[in-house]
C-alpha cells in the first residue's frame, strides 16, 4: 500500500516535471533593452531602419525548447528609416501600406536547438496581408533576471509585396532586407 | 608636350579642359532631370549618376587645380581691352569656384539628407553634416542656384571663347583644341 502511493506521487511528480518542461516558462518583452532593426539596400548599400514598437511573448524553457511558443508583434506604422523622404515614401500602398496592415506578426510553436545556446524557431511571418514560413534562428543569453534573444535573418521583401509595382523591381532597391532582432526578456508572473 | 607655355596649353590641361567639359554638361542634364523626376527607381538611379559624377567632378578638379599653379597659363592675346581681361579672369576664377562648390553643396545635401550612398557602387561617401532635414533643404536650394549661376557663366564661357575664334580671329579656341584638331 505505501509501496503503492509512493509510485503514484512519484508518477504524478513526473508528469508535472514534464508538463512544466513542455510548456517551458513565460517570458514578457523589456522594450528599453530591446531593438528590431531590418536593413534594406539602396543601390548596392545598406539602408537601416527600425521598428520602434513591437513586443515578444515567449514560452519557452532553454533546456527543452520543444513545446513552447514565441509571438511577436509588430507596429509597422513606427518603422524609422531615419530620412524624412523615405519614411513618408514607406507609409504608402507600394510599401508597407500602413492604412491597410498596420500590424505584423510572426508567430511559431516550433522551437528547437540547433546546438549549444543556438536555437530556431520556425513559424509564420504575417506582413502586408501576406503569410509566408520563416526560420528565426537565435541565441538564448541567460542573465542576472532574464534572458537575452538575439538573431537574424534574411527575408525576401517580394514575398509580401514590399515595394509594389515599379519598385518590384531590385536593380535599384535589393531584393534582401536583413532583420536584425536584440529581446531583453524577464520571466512573466 | 605636356606643360604649358606662353602661347599653348599642354596635354594634361587640354585633358583636364576637355573631360570636365563633357562631365560638366552631363552632370547638369542628370542633376535637373533627377530633380525634376516624379519618385521612381529611375529618379533613384538619376541621382545615384549624379552622385557619382559630381565626387568625380571634385577630384579632377582638385588634380586641374593642382597642375593650374604649377603650370601658368598661357597669355591672353595682346590687345585685349582691359574689361575683356577683367572678364576673363574673373569668369576663369569663377568657374573654378563652382566646380568646387557644386560638388560640395551636392555632398552636403547628401549628407544632411542621410540617403545611403557608395561612390559608383563601390566607395561609401563619408558625411560631412549631420542629417538634419532644414540642412538638406536649404543646401539643396544654394546647390540649385549655384548650377543656374555655372549655367550662366559656362554661356559666358563659350560665347567669348567663339567670340575670340570668330570675330577677333586670335587663337584662344583652336590653342585648346587637341592636336589633331588644331589648324595650322
Amino acid at each position: 500500500m505505501e509501496n503503492a502511493v509512493r509510485e503514484v506521487l512519484a508518477m504524478l511528480g513526473l508528469c508535472a516535471l514534464a508538463l512544466g518542461s513542455a510548456q517551458g516558462a513565460d517570458w514578457k518583452m523589456d522594450p528599453a533593452g530591446s531593438r528590431l532593426e531590418f536593413i534594406a539596400t539602396f543601390e548596392k548599400t545598406p539602408a537601416p531602419g527600425v521598428f520602434k514598437e513591437f513586443d515578444a511573448r515567449l514560452r519557452f524553457d532553454p533546456e527543452k525548447p520543444a513545446g513552447g511558443s514565441l509571438d511577436v508583434t509588430v507596429k509597422v506604422t513606427s518603422a524609422d528609416m531615419n530620412i524624412p523622404d523615405v519614411n513618408k515614401e514607406i507609409r504608402g500602398k507600394d510599401w508597407f501600406d500602413y492604412a491597410g496592415f498596420p500590424h505584423a506578426e510572426f508567430r511559431s510553436t516550433d522551437l528547437r536547438r540547433t546546438e549549444g545556446n543556438r536555437y530556431v524557431a520556425r513559424g509564420t511571418l504575417s506582413l502586408k496581408g501576406m503569410k509566408q514560413p520563416v526560420e528565426v534562428p537565435f541565441t538564448w543569453t541567460a542573465s542576472a533576471g532574464g534572458a537575452t534573444m538575439e538573431g537574424e535573418l534574411t527575408v525576401k521583401r517580394g514575398a509580401f509585396g514590399i515595394g509594389a509595382g515599379e519598385w518590384a523591381a531590385t536593380d535599384v532597391i535589393g531584393a534582401d532586407v536583413k532583420v536584425k532582432f536584440t529581446v531583453k526578456l524577464r520571466k512573466a508572473g | 608636350m605636356l606643360r604649358n607655355d606662353a602661347d599653348s596649353w599642354g596635354a594634361p590641361a587640354k585633358f583636364f579642359h576637355w573631360v570636365m567639359a563633357a562631365l560638366i554638361l552631363a552632370q547638369i542634364a542628370l542633376g535637373v532631370t533627377a530633380a525634376s523626376w516624379r519618385v521612381s527607381p529611375t529618379k533613384i538611379e538619376l541621382f545615384f549618376w549624379h552622385k557619382s559624377t559630381g565626387v568625380l567632378i571634385l577630384a579632377l578638379v582638385a588634380l586641374r587645380l593642382l597642375w593650374r599653379l604649377a603650370n601658368p597659363a598661357p597669355a591672353l592675346p595682346s590687345g585685349m581691352a582691359a574689361w575683356e581681361r577683367a572678364a576673363a579672369r574673373l569668369s576663369h576664377l569663377l568657374l573654378y569656384l563652382l566646380m568646387i562648390a557644386l560638388p560640395v553643396t551636392g555632398w552636403i545635401v547628401n549628407s544632411a539628407s542621410n540617403i545611403p550612398f557608395r561612390i559608383f557602387w563601390l566607395i561609401p561617401l563619408p558625411a560631412i553634416v549631420a542629417p538634419d532635414k532644414s540642412t538638406a533643404d536649404l543646401f539643396a536650394l544654394v546647390h540649385g542656384g549655384l548650377a543656374a549661376a555655372l549655367a550662366v557663366v559656362l554661356v559666358a564661357h563659350i560665347g567669348a571663347a567663339l567670340r575670340h575664334h570668330f570675330v577677333k580671329r586670335n587663337t584662344v579656341l583652336t590653342r585648346m583644341l587637341p592636336g589633331a584638331w588644331r589648324t595650322p
